[in-house]
């Protein structure tokens, strides 16, 4: 994963350094048989794409639509899908905006998640401590709200001092070294959180007010699974008015275009940067409750594996990119609620597709699938 | 998940470099200018263990203090310090006081391995208590056989991990050949299902287990409508359980830990065609998180225990001193503490029937000669009764019992001592 910044685009690093290689004006021979292989091999990679969609094609039509699944199968798969790519999209949107405005990965970000997660658990006992949840629906709602506010503010809180701890500091250096910091803060929460909160599961208590689900016929969709879709789409609606119609969101747009100009016209780049952590870590700490409240176990390592899959998603939509985090979230959720079945593969391998997914897109679509929109000249 | 892999490869090399690396310098000690007598001096040193006076006798433990069942894990490391501790109190053996080596071998083989290796380098180590999972007693099993290190495990309960090739390999649990049977038993007989889907959180363990149950079942005249593995570490299992609801099996069994069992009995009442689907899992489930994780959804769900002939007077001394010392009921945290406590006791006996004093006051262990202790131990009174080690190395006592959930407690419905 530490080379995944390198790998994001082999193609364009072959065709930047022939470029390099033409402006200083020494077109010597193995330069032109590189540009002739960089063609070449981009009419393989296509023909290669082709054969593997119609492999695909066949696999779906004659094994997986073969198993004679109701339609309220797919349906019921298809929610579960969309619950899952709200959360991955909550989580996304935090790597794309960093990497938007820093051009680095947080690895970390996962671990942030999981920080909501846990801040929320102890919101969520202090409520029961103090009887609400026992109250009326007003309370109870009141309670809710209110973990989710504790969890974004717990994430808010990792987030911002990561910044400012780890990766401020070395924000003039290569790449490859705030990855490596980013990738040692991620091991550093969770092994924080092992010490001080042990091993052991926590699990969430769900009120009976979010307990059940709604049913029509054959389909059912728990009440937490509408909660996570409705209030992931609010928190992006949100995150795209602060981005795209505040004073704020302005200066963020700035400093990702070119952080030395935003600085000469007034603007604060590392109060930006800060604000950027904000915004992305509050939404992981609202994805880390709600999935508490879904799943309803926290662990020191539960951000892990949502982390990586949050961060195939939003390199799936295209880094850098908020609508395309959104995309591609719902897209990976989708693809791995239906998957299996559609393929006719095991539950057990759906982290195989979506990790075959990251892998697929970064040779076929190396700038996702709606684009790197912010960084294209930097990378 | 790369990152993972690496760092797990880091650790898999260093151990893999850390084992041969005393070999040249005992050599080197031992016989500077003679190289080819280096074999020789290894096989010498390691066929015996030499305890000066003033050292302790160095007894390993492999627990699964971190992974997926912290808790239990704890409470069989606890129960194996109780058993230290009483047999120190007794004065040790000759006045030479036991010392358990706790390592954590994290319910898994990579983790296993490491600890494995830890061990086999470590010429003190005499015998070794674990692993808990069977996965991680598989890791173990290999390097323990080539470093003669005997071991004792309270609470691996896959078939394979005791087999005929391998004289090292001891437990005091019971088989899941006898707790899937038992299992299937109850569910086709008591019960009266015939629709099964089994689910496996691909451990050896619980896939071990999952598959006897499967193959018990369907020997009996039961259907299996699936066979569907998750991982250990998972949430979110609504794919899978749509996918097995498809086919409107009569029950659910699980194979795996209580973590995963918790989550499962609680998002498969969501799940259509699962409704009134009941739910069964295993020892590795029969644990109070479980009650505590899965809540309401615990109701009226079965777990089966691979449980010892409980010698209630012991088991109630045992009890006192392990509150006394630990200030936590030990089935609050897990069901192995007896067969933990059982393997220390079953190792000490081994040693005390085969350890010599010498002439300089050292106490001498011959390593053949106590992996052949171990394996005739025959009618030792333990808290999980009597204990007898047969020609594999089934040293375990006792039967399956089934229990269910009632009230937020388990109680017992079926199976043995009933």
């Amino acid at each position: 994963m530490q080379f995944a910044g390198m790998a994001l685009q082999p193609l364009k690093a072959v065709r930047i350094y022939c470029e390099i290689r033409v402006m200083v004006k020494t077109p010597s021979f193995p330069t032109l048989v590189r540009l002739r292989q960089a063609s070449a091999v981009r009419w393989w990679v296509r023909l290669l794409g082709v054969v593997l969609l119609l492999l695909l094609a066949w696999r779906v039509a004659v094994v997986g639509l073969a198993e004679g699944y109701p339609a309220s199968f797919w349906i019921s798969q298809t929610l579960n899908g969309l619950v899952l790519g709200g959360v991955y999209a909550l989580i996304a949107l935090g790597y794309t905006l960093v990497y938007g405005i820093l051009l680095m990965i947080n690895f970390a970000h996962g671990d942030v998640m999981m920080i909501g997660g846990f801040t929320g658990f102890f919101a969520l006992q202090l409520w029961i401590g103090v009887g609400w949840l026992d109250g009326s629906a007003l309370w109870v709602v009141l309670a809710l709200v209110l973990t989710v506010v504790a969890g974004m503010l717990g994430s808010v809180l990792a987030g911002i001092t990561l910044e400012r701890v780890a990766y401020r500091p070395l924000r003039g250096a290569p790449r490859l070294v705030p990855l490596i910091s980013a990738i040692g803060a991620s091991l550093f929460l969770q092994y924080s959180v092992l010490l001080i909160f042990g091993v052991t599961p926590r699990a969430y208590t769900r009120p009976a007010l979010i307990e059940g689900g709604f049913r029509a016929g054959d389909i059912f969709v728990p009440y937490t699974g509408i909660i996570i879709f409705i209030v992931s789409l609010l928190l992006m609606l949100a995150l795209y008015l602060i981005v795209q119609r505040s004073k704020l969101g302005r200066a963020m747009r700035a400093v990702a275009e070119d952080k030395s100009t935003a600085a000469l016209m007034g603007i604060n780049v590392d109060q930006v940067i800060v604000f950027t952590f904000i915004l992305g870590s509050a939404l992981a700490g609202a994805g880390g409750v709600l999935l508490g409240f879904h799943n309803t176990v926290v662990k020191f390592n539960s951000g892990f594996i949502p982390g990586l899959k949050a961060f195939t998603a939003a390199v799936l939509g295209g880094i850098g990119n908020i609508p395309g985090a959104m995309v591609g979230a719902l897209l990976l959720g989708l693809i791995e609620a239906l998957g299996p079945s559609a393929l006719g593969i095991p539950t057990e391998y759906k982290d195989i597709i979506a990790f075959s997914v990251l892998v697929l897109i970064l040779i076929f679509r190396p700038s996702g699938l709606l684009g790197e929109v912010l960084s294209e000249k930097k990378a | 998940m790369r990152q993972k892999w690496q760092i797990a490869g880091l650790f898999l090399l260093l151990a893999g470099c850390a084992a041969p690396a005393p070999a040249p310098q005992t050599a080197a000690e031992v016989a500077p200018a003679a190289e080819e007598a280096a074999p020789a001096a290894e096989e010498a040193a390691s066929a015996q263990v030499v305890i000066a006076p003033g050292q302790t006798i160095r007894i390993g433990g492999s627990f699964a203090l971190t992974g997926p069942i912290p808790d239990p894990g704890k409470d069989i490391r606890q129960a194996a310090e109780i058993a230290v501790d009483e047999l120190n109190a007794a004065g040790g053996i000759d006045g030479f006081l036991f010392e358990l080596v706790a390592e954590d071998g994290a319910c898994s083989g990579d983790q296993g391995t490491v600890v494995g290796n830890k061990f086999a380098a470590d010429s003190t180590i005499v015998a070794v208590s674990g692993g808990t999972c069977s996965g991680e007693t598989f890791g173990l099993k290999p390097i323990l056989q080539r470093a003669r290190i005997p071991f004792v495990s309270p609470s691996a309960t896959n078939p394979d991990v005791v087999d005929a090739e391998c004289d090292v390999c001891n437990r005091v649990a019971l088989s899941d050949a006898l707790q899937g049977q038992v299992d299937a038993d109850f569910v086709f007989n008591q019960l009266g299902l015939r629709k099964v889907a089994v689910m496996h959180d691909n451990s050896d363990y619980g896939k071990g287990l999952a598959e006897i149950f499967q193959n018990a079942m369907v020997a009996l005249g039961g259907e299996a409508t699936a066979f569907e593995g998750v991982q250990v570490g998972d949430t979110d299992f609504r794919a899978a359980l749509a996918k097995i609801g498809a086919g409107q099996p009569e029950l659910i069994f699980f194979g795996g830990y209580s973590t995963e069992a918790a989550l499962i009995a609680q998002q498969m009442k969501e799940t259509a065609g699962l409704e009134n689907a009941r739910f069964m899992s295993d020892d590795g489930a029969y644990t109070q998180q479980y009650l505590q994780a899965a809540g309401a959804a615990a109701e009226g769900t079965y777990m089966s225990f691979v449980a010892g002939d409980a010698q209630a007077e012991k088991l109630a001394a045992f009890t006192e001193a392990y509150v006394a010392k630990f200030g936590v009921e030990p089935s609050q945290l897990g069901p192995f503490h007896g067969q933990s406590y059982d393997s220390i006791q079953l190792i000490a006996d081994a040693i005390r029937r085969v350890a010599q004093p010498d002439d300089s006051g050292n106490l001498v262990i011959d390593r053949e000669a106590l992996i052949a202790a171990i394996r005739s131990t025959a009618g030792l009174a333990g808290i999980t009764g009597t204990l007898t080690c047969d020609e594999l190395g089934e040293c375990g006592a006792g039967g399956v019992q089934i229990f269910t959930v009632e009230n937020g407690a388990f109680k017992q419905v079926a199976g043995f001592g009933m």
